[in-house]
């Protein structure tokens, strides 16, 4: 068994074991010794009795701190979403006006290889591309950024 | 045992998971619900770790909406209360340096931990919240501790963290905390010694 004596390093012991996890046969030392040191026995029990002391707290909360901290939290939530929707309604815009000029340059291509069977010149496809693609694409991603927030149907 | 043990512990990570799911959506319910399980535990730290009633309603607030804001980083594989006290303590020294900025314009020590050495002034919320003669003599020497102890104090026996969850809260290592706390005992202990020395606070 380990022998200690009535010094610092079984102070050190008898904290450790009240703050954290000692092997039982520490506890048995502190236990073999408290039996014939009144020093160290007074000292157990002091500390006991002010971890004691320490959980006869009892804060009392604020009787509306409960409702005060939901109402807080509800209105950082609305403001959150507002926030979300209107960063949402931009990168929909950007992604529609980057589809709309994407989208007319790959049908304009497409248009280009009929147009020579068909009998349309270059001009001709440029405008048809324009007006029956590039912009009502366009103009569908600005209809997006001016609907009402709860037309947008992406909230 | 073992069997339950691990039940007890799948229950516990369910549990986790569950909080981190509904902060990650921003799950009102959830948040309502974690309001009225943590709000007094909350409190009752920030009391310990300022001193002062109002610093400590508001920076609970406070925490409410980082938790709210940043709900997504709680992971769910530790347990929460720590991560609730771990913002609670960062946005408490922030809180206390715009008290003390807003009372002097002196020059701030760079040490964060060096902030919440404020002095306090005012009835001390300790002495309001013995329920019982040896509380109420503890609480005289809560209030002149320093509140580095105090807090862990409070940590290790009321809220009753282990010493892994208590360095995650304070950031420092877990001897750090050991040293804390014996030295916190150190000092209250002298509250029931007759004749003793004045405690080093």
């Amino acid at each position: 068994m380990i022998r200690l004596n009535c010094d610092k390093r079984f102070r050190d012991l008898i904290d450790r074991s009240f703050v954290e996890e000692v092997s039982a046969g520490e506890r048995q030392v502190i236990h073999n010794h408290i039996r014939d040191c009144d020093g160290c026995k007074r000292y157990v029990e002091l500390t006991a009795r002010t971890i004691r002391g320490l959980r006869e707290f009892t804060f009392t909360s604020e009787p509306d701190s409960h409702a005060q901290v939901r109402q807080i939290l509800a209105d950082h939530a609305g403001i959150m979403r507002q926030h979300n929707v209107q960063f949402r309604v931009w990168a929909a815009f950007a992604v529609a006006l980057w589809m709309s000029f994407v989208g007319s340059a790959l049908v304009y291509q497409m248009i280009k290889r009929l147009a020579v069977p068909m009998h349309f010149d270059t001009a001709q496809v440029q405008a048809g591309v324009l007006l029956f693609w590039l912009l009502p694409s366009f103009c569908a991603a600005l209809c997006l950024l001016a609907a009402r927030r709860e037309n947008r149907g992406i909230a | 045992m073992s069997v339950l043990l691990m039940t007890l512990d799948t229950t516990a990570e369910t549990e986790t998971a569950k909080i981190a799911r509904g902060l990650r959506e921003r799950d009102r319910e959830l948040l309502a619900d974690l309001v009225e399980r943590y709000q007094h535990r909350l409190v009752r730290y920030l009391l310990y770790l300022t001193g002062r009633r109002e610093y400590a309603e508001d920076v609970a607030q406070e925490t409410w909406v980082r938790v709210l804001q940043r709900g997504s980083q709680y992971n769910g594989r530790q347990r929460f209360d720590p991560w609730l006290f771990a913002i609670a303590r960062n946005l408490a020294i922030d809180y206390l340096r715009k008290k003390r900025k807003a009372i002097e314009a002196a020059s701030l020590p760079d040490d964060p931990d060096a902030m919440l050495l404020l002095p306090s002034s005012g009835p001390s919320p300790f002495e309001a919240a013995a329920r019982s003669e040896d509380a109420m003599r503890l609480a005289v020497r809560l209030q002149i501790l320093s509140p580095l102890y105090r807090e862990a104090l409070l940590l290790r026996f009321q809220e009753e963290l282990s010493l892994a969850e208590i360095a995650q809260v304070l950031g420092a290592p877990p001897t750090t905390v050991t040293s804390r706390i014996y030295r916190g005992l150190a000092a209250l202990r002298s509250a029931f010694e007759q004749g003793g020395d004045s405690p080093e606070l």
